[in-house]
């Protein structure tokens, strides 16, 4: 099955579809209380993974509620992968005053 | 308040820490973690209060954060202090801290609906700014163990949002 898949796959590329920029991952440090960097350029498709450094629990969540780290404790990472463009605010539900942005394209 | 000389067996593990001798009697790094600890278990106290009387989403909510931040700084300060060999030393400070407290306390409970909030709300910005400005221009500079230090100025760094989203929670409650 997997055999068919890759030939399949390597007659779509011979046929000339088109090859898509390598998917970036772009990593996120959640440290002082503060996401670092603040803000992020990201093409869709990239992956973005937060890391907490800090001591207390953090979340990364979206304004719009589309996606949800959960707690993240001390040492914890997780990842989403951007599916759409746009500018996508997101905070610690814990702690409000941290902020940060994402700008998809 | 000058250090006393530690039991000879605590003098050893204490080596890292040295003690301030220093006229005019600042603290030693065993008193700086035991007055760190205590204002981080007073905020605690006053969360659970919280918790236990008021309805309102936001106060609640700035509770619960409060409980789950600064037990998660007492635990890393207890896991270094164990780490070091060491235990956080009682002190004139803590013991005024504990009593100011106890008096808060009993205000607090005596409140109830909007008005224990906005209380709680109050003193929950008047009590960070009391300890973050003492972080700042006394505690950190006078610890001398590198591992503390960093530890306090993250701590600091906590203490600071906290205070921040206090000073957003009583701007929403007037």
């Amino acid at each position: 099955m997997r055999r068919n898949l890759l030939l399949g796959a390597l007659a779509g590329l011979a046929a000339g579809a088109p090859v898509l920029a390598a998917a970036e991952t772009h990593v996120v440090e959640i440290s002082n209380m503060q996401f670092v960097p603040a803000e992020i350029d990201v093409h869709v498709g990239d992956t973005i993974t937060w890391v907490n450094k800090d001591v207390v629990v953090h979340t990364a969540t979206a304004k719009d509620g589309a996606w949800d780290s959960g707690p993240m404790k001390h040492g914890a990472e997780w990842s989403l992968t951007v599916s759409k463009a746009g500018v996508i605010d997101y905070a610690c539900t814990y702690h409000p005053v941290m902020k940060g942005a994402i700008n998809a394209q | 308040m000058l250090a006393k000389i530690l039991a000879a067996g605590a003098m050893l593990a204490a080596a890292a820490f040295a003690p301030a001798m220093a006229e005019g009697g600042s603290l030693n790094d065993l008193q700086i973690a035991h007055i760190a600890y205590t204002a981080g278990l007073i905020d605690i106290g006053y969360a659970d209060i919280a918790l236990q009387k008021s309805k309102n989403a936001d106060v609640r909510a700035f509770a619960d954060t409060m409980e789950r931040d600064h037990k998660a700084v007492n635990d890393a300060a207890l896991a270094l202090l164990a780490k070091l060999k060491v235990s956080p030393e009682d002190n004139p400070t803590s013991k005024t801290l504990n009593k100011q407290a106890a008096d808060e306390r009993a205000k607090l409970s005596a409140l109830s609906g909007a008005a224990f909030d906005k209380a709680y709300a109050d003193n929950e910005l008047a009590y960070h700014q009391f300890v973050n400005k003492t972080l700042e221009e006394t505690l950190i500079p006078e610890t001398q163990n590198e591992e503390l230090k960093d530890l306090l100025t993250s701590a600091l760094a906590t203490f600071r949002e906290h205070q921040q989203h206090a000073a957003h929670l009583v701007a929403k409650l007037k």
